[in-house]
């Protein structure tokens, strides 16, 4: 999330939006209104909303200029974050809604706003953990205590979860990356299939027959 | 550095002690120690290791070591080492499944700085052109934390030894096929040391870093060098991209001196990693970095082992070739049978007998590799892209030997 959100009113001028985004070089704007409550988001304009008005694209409104207020190209209603949202949701609200980013509040205060690619980035640092690790995958059976068998057999291992995430589910089987704090990846590999686990990475690399 | 006074052209050294010969980490670890007496003595049977050429480690000054590691972080391996219970071992990665508590480790840890930084004040002194500590090359321990079978930083420890002591601008050139994490995170903000680490990408391998966007921060923006590879990367595609990026970052840092950490488990052998790399891929790795180290660094080269899980077929084959390389001798095309002989009974399988592997190494997929090959040209040129203006920079400056 953005947290340093510039304040556009409804009626500032389309071309003074425009120049503003250029300079912050962001793609989306909230657009805010102060009433007797505070202030409010009232709509949200994006570059392609600004970039639309006065060319023959079928959505522009042909009796829209550039001089006019922002007010008459933005889009409502809003679609919302609130800061503790899962970031599953937020991303789930982005495609549902087809809008690139939503204006995060709390309170009715405008927060901050996030866009696609922060959420992105959020999903996929949550791959890696801070400390050193290595890549596990496992399938297990889709039901009560799946997960928990292996997870067992890493603390008996001796092992730390530093974060687990799951790659692929069915009705069957989910698949979870686990990142472990271990460089022998391949050895924990040989001891959860020892135990009748399914492990899809890493892969055995066996070379016993191989000549030398 | 001005010329090397005293050293003859193309000697070189090989420390060795029986001490380092002993695990440091318990004898069921995976990473064996006898990785060093089968590389030794497979080049004294064949007559490629002069006993003139074998240097004992020297005992480090300590403040070098202080200088890499926090001081609570040295106690608390030293009370582990001697059975003192310790309520916080974990927070500094001891007793964990990679780095167990095994008793006098810390002495072996610290006879590895010894020997490591030994062969960097030999290079430094002017002694010899080129040393190699094969026990060396533990890149993954950091300030305060054991990792990745890694106690004490011994590459880290060896380069405070070569900037602080000597003013050397030093190159590290990390070929393990893990990111020589350690070592990056001891000196990306540093303007004097150049890390350049070619491995198999953190999305599948320990420790989980190493991407092309790590380039260095604040006075070190720019001396960082990252190019992760995929699983599967071969001969061909490896050398490749260190064609591509290798050359370039030392030509634009100007070493006064390499060192090589030449962990051996990029080969297709090792079980720890999943690089697919041949004996004579390795070879030709080690030629390239001589021919870099005469271009760019007057020759002055150090070298260290590292990870090679493979230590029986693999590892003292490799080493030995880089000896060899470092020296300017080659290994025979058939090993000596008397190495054979001295080990039978001692180890659980079979040495190699052949200098080179079969030229078949079994079915290949040319589309899964032209694909990898293709993938890790679009990331080496994702780093070079993040680099080279910085370089351009360093260029143009007029303090040439201070990037800023
Ligand atoms: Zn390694």
């Amino acid at each position: 999330m953005t947290s340093n959100v510039a304040a556009i009113g409804p009626d500032m001028p389309i071309r003074d939006v425009t120049t503003l985004m250029e300079l912050r070089r962001f793609r989306h704007f909230p657009i805010v209104e102060d009433g007797s409550g505070g202030a409010r988001v009232v709509g949200m304009v994006s570059d392609r909303d600004l970039r639309a008005v006065g060319s023959p694209h079928p959505s522009a409104r042909p009796d829209v200029s550039v001089f006019d207020p922002v007010r008459l190209i933005m889009s409502t209603p809003v679609i919302t974050a609130h800061p503790d949202d899962a970031i599953e949701d937020a991303a789930r609200r982005l495609r549902r809604h087809r809008v690139g980013a939503l204006p995060v509040i709390e309170d009715d205060r405008l927060v901050g706003i996030v866009s696609a690619v922060d959420l992105i980035e959020a999903l996929a640092g949550q791959r890696a953990g801070h400390q050193p690790s290595s890549l596990l995958e496992v399938e297990v059976p889709n039901r009560p205590g799946g997960l928990l068998g292996v997870l067992g057999a890493l603390a008996r291992l001796d092992l730390n979860v530093a974060s687990v995430n799951t790659t692929r589910s069915d009705a069957d089987a989910v698949a979870f990356a686990i990142r472990l704090d271990t460089i022998d990846a391949a050895g924990v590999a040989r001891a959860l299939r020892d135990d009748g686990f399914t492990v899809l990475w890493p892969v055995t690399v066996d070379t016993a027959g191989v000549p030398t | 550095m001005s010329t090397s006074g005293g050293a003859a052209a193309g000697s070189v050294r090989f420390v060795s002690a029986p001490e380092l010969d002993e695990p440091m980490l318990g004898a069921d670890h995976p990473f064996k120690a006898v990785r060093l007496p089968l590389t030794r003595t497979l080049l004294e049977h064949a007559g490629l290791l002069d006993p003139t050429e074998i240097v004992a480690p020297e005992r480090i000054d300590p403040r070098l070591l202080y200088r890499v590691h926090d001081a609570d972080y040295v106690e608390a391996v030293k009370l582990a080492a001697r059975g003192d219970p310790l309520d916080d071992a974990w927070t500094y990665g001891l007793g964990t499944a990679d780095n167990p508590i095994v008793p006098r480790m810390d002495v072996a840890a610290l006879r590895i700085v010894d020997a490591t930084v030994t062969a960097a004040a030999v290079v430094a002194r002017g002694e010899a052109l080129r040393a190699a500590s094969f026990a060396g090359g533990l890149h993954h321990a950091q300030r305060a934390r054991a990792s990745g079978f890694c106690l004490f930083n011994d590459l880290a420890v060896a380069i405070e030894l070569l900037t602080s002591r000597y003013g050397l601008r030093v190159a590290y050139l990390d070929i393990d096929a893990h990111h020589g994490d350690g070592v990056q995170a001891a000196f990306e903000e540093r303007g004097d040391v150049l890390t350049i680490s070619l491995h198999e990408s953190g999305r599948f391998l320990f420790p989980g870093t190493g991407f092309e966007d790590e380039i260095g921060r604040g006075a070190g923006l720019g001396t960082c060098v990252n190019v992760p590879v995929d699983p599967g990367t071969d001969d061909a595609s490896y050398l490749e991209v260190f064609d591509l990026v290798v050359p370039s970052a030392l030509a634009a840092f100007r070493p006064d001196v390499i060192l090589l950490q030449a962990g051996a488990d990029a080969h297709r052998f090792d079980p720890l990693a999943h690089l697919e790399l041949s004996i004579a891929g390795l070879i030709a790795v080690y030629e390239r970095v001589m021919a870099l180290a005469d271009r760019f660094s007057a020759g002055r080269l150090v070298v260290t082992g590292g990870g090679g899980y493979d230590p029986y077929r693999t590892v003292p084959r490799a080493w030995a070739h880089l000896w060899c390389e470092m020296a300017g001798r080659r290994l025979p095309e058939t090993l000596p049978a008397s190495w054979h002989a001295a080990w039978r009974g001692r180890i659980p399988t079979e040495l190699p007998t052949t200098a080179l592997e079969p030229e078949d190494a079994g079915p290949t997929d040319d589309a899964r590799r032209a694909r990898i090959a293709s993938h890790n040209r679009a990331v080496a040129h994702r780093t070079l892209a993040a680099l080279t203006p910085i370089w351009a920079g360093w260029r143009r400056s007029a303090h040439h030997d201070a990037p800023l």
